[in-house]
């Protein structure tokens, strides 16, 4: 419903873009404010990368045409994606693409002259990360490696990478290796933690339904314990604690089993029919 | 090797028309189906003979399912048409072959454009790690050009006895009766008389849809439809002393930025890069797949043109139906396009010669009139020989292409020098053979290891704003 609101919104929206699209500034900005909270919601854009990108406007107000700002592509993240995920920039994008083939591969993508070539070179730079990787000399805090800063530097440099993908390089390759930071960093940092919260929750229900079987058969725990059915009920509880953390995790398992089998029942789709239609003949 | 191996059966039977005793013993050999409840040559002897000529068989598409199945049949002794709507093709395609398939197919090594050893897989994060240190000397993935191999394939197919016909299969009417011929309708283009074909039919006994992915061969017999991945791919001249970086590596980028399903890949070809990208979910974006693909290369193929822009629809599993009466599919009409790979050229070849095998042991030679249950021994044999590869490839594609932290744990393991020499080993002789017990659970373990890293690193980047 939002997809089609949004395109009847484009459409209509499509006369005043092009007339706004010979401007360069954006002075009639009353439009592209009104627009602004259908197409935010129509664009397929995922959550996380809206949070950040409130360095985004400026850099498109400075560097480019009315197109981009009047469809929003201030909330869309990357510059580099801009000229082609919307619809009036598309139409002027295949133009540009089949024209000027001979450059495309040559200068920043697709639109070169234009708005994407002066965009400031975001290549990743830190003054810890050296030739492709952490100097862990750097990372030095009372004589032992502080695993701790590495694991968020390298946090770091993956998060601007995925806002910011860029090239690879022949003379600067990448070649860290998360096995580097010990395996008892991670523990020490992941698990632990969430072992801590699972064990509490455990323990505390535990505790009420010792109470409560108690209550209602008598039994102290040391003869709960001993009866088969409750040994598979606690067997069942830690399996479930184990996998079940959140409440979408039981619909994740199912959709996992599914997703297990449903390559297998695609190739088993022919010889469903063989057993009909053997049957015709 | 394998295609020697079947290959025997034929001699055999052209000397005598005795065929049960010797046929049954060699077959039995070739494969031990337990599940088959009747022997293999049952169709050759309660099927009529067919009086005073071959059988005909008609084969609709003229690419390597096509050209290797026509082959086999008129080798074979069946009267074989080959019906083909552009000799000329130049079908979008990665173009990598296993060195198998050179053996298999006895390709000329002429037809191979290049011969790549190393290949980079390179993360999200632009991590980049090279494979293809365990290769033998001999062992490579060749590149290929699609109309070269093409047209080899279709010529020696015409040199065994096929007729290759130039025209566009249109409809295709199912027979009335059991032993009734299928009716191909089919436009026939004739070099001399220029652009306007001209309507023609033709009378045969059973079809093979080696038309590909779009197959209409496939909607004929209502195969049903299948989900399918959008590649995309740039052809790009670079300047020489950047091609000498590709001279024989071929890279793969994984990540969000490139396809949220597949990868991004830069192949070389004969005097050219091929940039490209895929995807099944999200086809609307393949353009910004593809800028990205190119982005992250963008330092090696800088200076570039492109010269040609193409896609094309790959299967991603088979169709619900592959085998009617007297129809087969096989190739990318099949579906048999290996997921995480997405490789496609070696799996149609090898059908298309199966189908074609199944369809002239099942007819004596082209002397009997075949039906379904030989056809569906095509489809046992393929499916017992290549489902485990079928199968391994998926659970790799959904365990390592679901989001970038496994795509960086994906990169990681291919450091692995266990891992590499398994994957080439695999995909270059087609064959899941089970390793070292004591490594694969060393390997099992690096996985998770590298898997619960990346998530952990992920969690931490969530935590990251701005």
């Amino acid at each position: 419903m939002t997809m089609t609101m949004a395109m009847a919104l484009l459409s209509s929206s499509s006369p005043t873009t092009a007339h706004l699209s010979t401007l360069s500034s954006p002075s009639s900005s009353k439009p592209h404010l009104t627009h602004k909270p259908y197409l935010i919601v129509s664009l397929p854009i995922t959550k996380s990368k809206r949070t950040h990108l409130s360095i985004s406007p400026i850099i498109r107000a400075t560097s480019d045409n009315g197109a981009g700002i009047v469809t929003t592509t201030p909330t869309v993240p990357s510059p580099e994606e801009k000229p082609l995920e919307t619809p009036q920039s598309s139409e002027e994008e295949a133009p540009k693409l089949v024209n000027k083939q001979g450059a495309v591969g040559a200068t920043q993508p697709v639109v070169e002259e234009e708005e994407l070539a002066p965009k400031p070179v975001r290549k990743f730079q830190d003054p810890k990360w050296v030739n492709g990787t952490w100097d862990l000399k750097q990372f030095q805090k009372d004589g032992r490696t502080d695993w701790d800063a590495v694991i968020d530097a390298e946090a770091r440099r993956r998060k601007w990478l995925e806002t910011y993908p860029e090239s690879t390089s022949n003379e600067e390759p990448v070649v860290f290796d998360t096995s580097i930071i010990p395996w008892w960093a991670w523990i020490k940092r992941f698990h632990l933690p969430e072992a801590e919260l699972l064990n509490g929750r455990a323990a505390m229900i535990g505790f009420f339904m010792a109470y409560f079987v108690d209550s209602l058969t008598g039994l102290g725990l040391v003869d709960q314990m001993s009866n088969f059915f409750c040994k598979t009920l606690l067997f069942v509880a830690v399996l479930g604690v184990l996998f079940i953390r959140k409440n979408e995790d039981v619909e994740n398992l199912k959709k996992l089993l599914e997703e297990t089998t449903f390559y297998d029942k695609q190739w088993q789709a022919t010889w469903q029919d063989e057993s009909s239609s053997t049957k015709k003949d | 090797m394998a295609s020697s191996m079947t290959f025997k059966p034929f001699t055999g039977l052209r000397q005598t028309t005795s065929l049960t005793p010797e046929s049954s013993t060699l077959f039995n050999k070739l494969h031990s189906t337990t599940t088959l409840t009747t022997p293999k040559i049952r169709a050759a002897l309660t099927s009529p003979k067919i009086a005073g000529r071959k059988l005909r068989v008609a084969v609709i598409g003229g690419g390597p399912a096509g050209g290797s199945a026509a082959e086999t049949l008129a080798k074979g002794g069946v009267e074989t048409f080959l019906i083909e709507r552009k000799l000329d093709n130049c079908k979008p395609c990665g173009g990598a072959i296993p060195l198998c398939m050179v053996g298999e197919f006895d390709l000329p090594l002429d037809i191979i454009d290049r011969k790549v050893t190393r290949m980079k897989m390179i993360s999200p994060s632009n991590v980049a790690v090279d494979i293809g240190q365990t290769l033998k000397p001999h062992e490579y993935i060749g590149m290929v050009r699609r109309e070269v191999l093409d047209a080899y394939l279709r010529e020696r197919a015409a040199g065994a006895g096929a007729t290759v016909i130039n025209g566009l299969f249109l409809k295709m009417e199912l027979p009335e009766a059991p032993e009734a011929p299928y009716k191909l309708h089919y436009t026939a283009y004739d070099a001399k008389s220029g652009a306007a074909g001209q309507k023609k039919t033709l009378e045969v006994d059973a079809v093979i849809g080696a038309d590909g992915a779009n197959s209409r061969v496939a909607k004929s017999i209502s195969a049903g439809d299948y989900e399918y991945a959008i590649a995309f791919q740039e052809r790009i001249r670079i300047p020489d002393s950047k091609m000498q970086y590709y001279e024989n590596l071929a890279e793969m980028y994984v990540g969000d930025d490139v396809s949220p399903d597949f990868y991004g890949w830069v192949f070389p070809k004969c005097d050219h890069v091929a940039v490209g990208t895929g995807t099944v979910t999200h086809k609307s974006d393949i353009k910004k797949f593809q800028l990205a693909t190119r982005i992250r290369a963008m330092d090696k193929i800088e200076g570039g043109k492109i010269i040609r822009v193409e896609a094309h629809p790959i299967p991603e599993h088979p169709r619900p139906r592959r085998v009617l009466d007297r129809v087969a599919l096989v190739g990318d009409a099949a579906g048999y396009v290996t997921k995480c790979s997405g490789e496609g050229i070696y799996f149609a070849a090898k059908s298309g010669r199966m189908c074609a095998e199944a369809i002239v042991e099942g007819s004596g030679n082209g002397s009997r009139m075949v039906d379904e249950s030989d056809l569906r021994r095509y489809l046992e044999k393929w499916d017992k020989k290549y489902w485990p590869t079928y199968k391994v490839l998926d659970v790799l594609q959904k365990v390592f292409y679901r989001s970038n932290p496994a795509r960086e744990a994906f990169v990681e393991m291919c450091a692995d020098e266990y891992v590499q020499k398994m994957t080439f080993d695999s995909y270059l002789y087609k064959t899941v053979a089970p390793g070292n017990p004591l490594d694969d659970l060393r390997l099992a373990i690096r996985t998770v290891g590298s898997l619960v890293r990346a998530y952990g690193l992920r969690r931490e980047m969530e935590k990251i704003e701005a």
